[in-house]
Parts: C-alpha cells; structure tokens; sequence
C-alpha cells in the first residue's frame, strides 16, 4: 500500500514540479502517465528516496519515505528512468552487483541473475558486454534487476521506451511475473491499458484522474475517435497540433467521417484530450 | 555496512581486467616518466626520493582522478542513484569503488617494490610502512574525489577538478625530492595536503631524510578529517 499525501517538490532552481499530489495504491500493477514534464520521474524519485519532497508525506507500506527511507530502500526496488548499465560488464554480472547491494552475497546471486536474465530473453548474449548490445538490451537489463530483487514495491521508470513491439510484450510478461506491487510510469498508452489495474494521471504536476482503466474510460463507452483537418460541425472538436478530433458513436462514424478522416479505438489519450491537454498520439 | 556489495563488486569488477587494463598502464606511466625526469636531472641522486614518492603519488592518484570516474557513474550512468535506494550505503558505495579502484594500480605498486629491492631499500619495516601510509592516502584521495563528485552539478567538470587535485596531490607535495628542499612555509602550507605529511614520512622510513614523527598525527588526523567529510557531507540523496 502506497500512500502519498499532499506531495510538494519545488526544486533549488524554482521549478515547481509536483503541486500538492495524493492517491492510494493498492492495486498489484499501476501505471503513472502524463506528458513530458508532467512530475512522474520527480515523484518515483520521491516514493523511492532518491529525492526529498519539498512538503507533504508519503509512505510505502507504513513506512515514511523521509522519516524511514532505510526500511523504504529494504522494501523497494526502483530503477531510475535514465539508467544505464555500466557498458565494461556483461549482463549477469551486472544484475550480481546489483543483487550485492541490496545485501545478497555474490555467489548466491548468481543463479538468481542467470533466471533474470532468461527471464528477460537476453541470456543468448549474456556473455557480452552490456557495451556491445543494443539500447533495447540495455533497459533489458535493468528490468532483469527489478526482476531478480525480491522487493515488495518495484518502481519502474519508463521500462520500455526504446523497446521493439515483441521486446516490449517479453518485458510486459516479465513485468506481471513480478511478485511484488508495481509502479511503472510510461508514455504508451497501451502499455498502461494492458498492464495495469489502476492508472494515475498526471498533469503540470497534479493528479487529474486515478482509476481502473474501465472507469476511466467509462464516459467514452460507444464512442470512436476521429481525427481530421477540419472542425467537425455540431460536435465538440479539440485542437491537437493540426489536426482537430471529436468523439462520434461507433455505428455513426462511418457515414460521418470524410475519407481522408482517421477513426481510431478509444485510448488513454483521450482523457488527456478531452481534458486540454495537447497530448500527440 | 554492506559487505556483499564491497566484496561482489571489488571481486566482479576486477574480472572487467579485459576492458580496464588501460588504467593499469596508465597508472604506471606518469610516475614512471616522473621517476626517469627526476632520475636524469639528479643524475641518479635523487632517484630514491622518486621511488618511495613515486609510488605514494600511484596510489593518490589512483584516487583523485576518480573524481571523474564517480562523477561518471552519477551522470552518465544514474548509477548513484540505483544503487542509493539499496541497502548500500554512501561510505559503502565509496569503499567498494576505492578497492575496486584499486586493483588497477597492483601492477604499479608491485613495480614499484620490486625496484625498491633492486636499489635495496626494501626491508620488512619499509615494506609495512609504505602499505601503512598508502592505505592512508588513499582513503583522504578518494574521500576528496567522492566529496567532489557530489558537489558539481554535471559531469563536465569533474576531468578539470581532476587535473586540479592531481597537480596539488602530486605535483606540489614534494613527492620526488628531499621535503627539505622546500622552504618551511611552504612546507607548513603543503600540510593540508594528505601526501605531504605521508611523503615527508615515507622518507624518514625509508632513511632517506631526518624522521619528522609529528608529521604521524597530522597524516592520520587529516585522513580522517577528509574521510568525515565524505562521510557527512558527500551528497547522497538529493534535495
Ligand atoms: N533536477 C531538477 N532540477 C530542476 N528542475 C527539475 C529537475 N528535474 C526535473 N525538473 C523539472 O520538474 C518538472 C517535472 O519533471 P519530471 O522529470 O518529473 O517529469 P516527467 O513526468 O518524468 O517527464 P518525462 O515524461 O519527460 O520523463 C519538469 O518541469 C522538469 O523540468
Ligand atoms: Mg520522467
């Protein structure tokens, strides 16, 4: 259970980037979206003590992320948004380290780094130098030491950016064979639609809306997106880029829309459209 | 205190010798053409001085360029702040780096032992000694380093810094002739600097220079003044 009450973060430079957050999370896997700059890296950084809040309190499983971050650390397991493996190590070694600082010793974690790294479909190059694979394999290994910690709480940092469709649905896999509750931030909506229970919204440092992606997206239910390069008449349209959209009902949609008119499925994006938000699908 | 993570880490990092022998070679080369400068201007005078400083400068070094090294793996690779959420601490994640660190200067330091003997001035005592006051730098060195890295805001200065510390660590002290070649206050300012007192001690060990045992405090009270530092004012978790 991760709670967070009225989070504030202003940085040394002034920068305001969380605005008074709270939710509750229970669910077994939930995903934080929002735009670039939105605060989700500044509030993993905050949940898993890498960073002090400005105000306000937060705690993961009872513990407070301020007052007790050494509990915090034994039961999390976080792995920054912009880490990169060390390029001089191949991929076990590099998961074996990381299992020594979270206090296993280095003959155990051996066979815990090997499974990892299977797990995460990098054991065919798992003699190489994290140097000599490719941007993907790298993150693949990073997730592979969230896998190989046995932590309660796994805060995941954009996982799969950078990832090719089939890397991004082994990592997906990889991600609800986790055992404990999981926290992942991410730009691609379907990725939050088909991992989590619950999904946070956020926003220039708020949270707009929490919930299952269902309630989410209940208001939507029967509609389809049209996306096209005119306003369409008598119906709400907002503006993204050039492109205008509106949301029509299904069985309207074919004899409404113009030919050169895109209809897409109902997504993430559009709660973030609907909201005014300027979000490029 | 993490031990699995100092001991998984000097251990797997020392089997990265394929990438990192580099730093071995180069931990040998400026001291060496150190050692053969002073040799030559001397005309073998002052060769002595150059090997017991010599070998003391390997080991500060090895510890002030890893300013850029920490600074490296803070910024380029978010490695601090993967490993800060563990139950690493920041003295442990510094001591597994210090060793790690290490293991590339073996070869100098044996190297350097080994022309000891061959200039016979090599005993047990001169042996224990020099590891003794070693340890010591080192520890100051790279506590410097690591206070360093936590301090700059990115990681473009950490190779200026380095080059700064170094000439103060290496150059100024005075590592490869008689400390009483200096004018006393020079001296009594080139004491704030860890190789100093530790320099000026190798030489009376070795009996090459007066003994100056006060220097012994000075050296362990410094060592541990830069270790406090690191310890308490390094940033760790950010604000
Ligand atoms: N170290 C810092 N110092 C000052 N401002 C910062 C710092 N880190 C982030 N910010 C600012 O805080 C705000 C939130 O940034 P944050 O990294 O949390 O966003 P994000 O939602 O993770 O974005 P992205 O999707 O691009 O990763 C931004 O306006 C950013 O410029
Ligand atoms: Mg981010």
């Amino acid at each position: 259970m991760i709670e967070v009450n009225q989070i504030k973060k202003v940085y040394k430079d002034g920068n305001f980037a969380l605005k008074g957050v709270s939710f509750k999370i229970d669910k077994k896997i939930t995903s934080i979206i929002g735009q670039n700059g939105a605060g989700k890296t500044t509030l993993i950084r905050i949940l898993s003590t890498q960073l002090l809040p400005s105000s306000g309190k937060a705690s993961i499983n009872g513990y407070d992320v301020v007052k007790n971050p050494y509990k915090v650390r034994e039961i999390t397991v976080s792995i920054p948004q912009e880490a990169r493996p060390m390029l001089w190590y191949n991929s076990i070694d590099l998961v074996r380290m990381y299992l020594c600082a979270r206090g296993m010793n280095m003959i155990k974690a051996k066979p815990v780094a090997e499974a990892a790294i299977k797990r995460v479909g990098l054991w065919d190059s798992r003699y190489k130098l994290a140097g000599d694979l490719s941007g993907g394999q790298k993150r693949k290994i990073l997730v592979a030491m969230a896998l190989a910690s046995d932590a309660d709480v796994i805060f995941l940092d954009e996982p799969t950016t950078g990832l090719d469709p089939l890397s991004r649905i082994e990592v997906w896999s990889a991600i609800k064979a986790i055992k404990g509750q999981v926290i992942l931030t991410t730009h691609y909506m379907e990725e939050a639609q088909a991992l989590s229970d619950d999904v946070i919204m956020m926003e220039k440092g708020k949270v707009i809306s929490q919930g299952s992606v269902g309630e989410l997206l209940k208001s939507f239910y029967g509609l389809v997106r049209v996306e096209s390069k005119r306003r369409i008449k008598g119906r709400t349209s907002y503006k993204v880029g050039n492109t205008w959209i509106s949301y029509v009902e299904k069985k309207k949609a074919e004899s409404f829309v113009l030919k050169d008119d895109i209809i897409k499925p109902i997504s993430l994006d559009d709660i973030f459209i609907k909201k005014g938000v300027n979000l490029e699908s | 205190m993490n031990l699995n993570y100092i001991v998984g880490h000097v251990v797997i990092g020392a089997r990265s010798i394929k990438v990192n022998w580099p730093y071995m070679v180069s931990n040998l080369a400026f001291p060496l053409s150190l050692l053969f400068v002073v040799g030559i201007l001397s005309q073998g005078k002052l060769l002595p001085f150059a090997l017991v400083g010599g070998l003391l400068s390997i080991i500060a070094m090895n510890g002030i360029t890893a300013v850029s090294y920490l600074g490296s793996l803070k910024f380029d690779y978010i490695y601090q702040d993967l490993i800060m959420t563990t139950k690493t601490s920041k003295i442990d994640y510094m001591f597994a780096h210090l060793l790690g660190e290490l293991v590339w200067i073996i070869p100098s330091v044996v190297l350097y032992f080994v022309l000891d003997i061959i200039f016979s001035i090599l005993t047990p005592y001169t042996f224990l000694m020099t590891l003794f006051l070693g340890a010591l730098v080192s520890v100051a060195t790279y506590s410097i380093s690591f206070w360093f890295s936590g301090v700059v805001k990115n990681n473009r200065y950490t190779p200026a810094i380095g080059t700064v510390l170094g000439l103060l660590m290496i150059t100024l002290p005075p590592t490869f002739y008689p400390y009483t070649y200096l004018p006393k206050s020079a001296l009594y300012i080139l004491t704030f600097i860890p190789t100093t007192p530790a320099v000026i001690l190798a030489q009376g060990v070795f009996g090459i220079a007066p003994m100056q045992w006060y220097m012994l405090p000075v050296l362990i009270i410094e060592t541990l003044a830069y270790f406090l530092i690191a310890k308490y004012l390094t940033k760790w978790r950010e604000d």
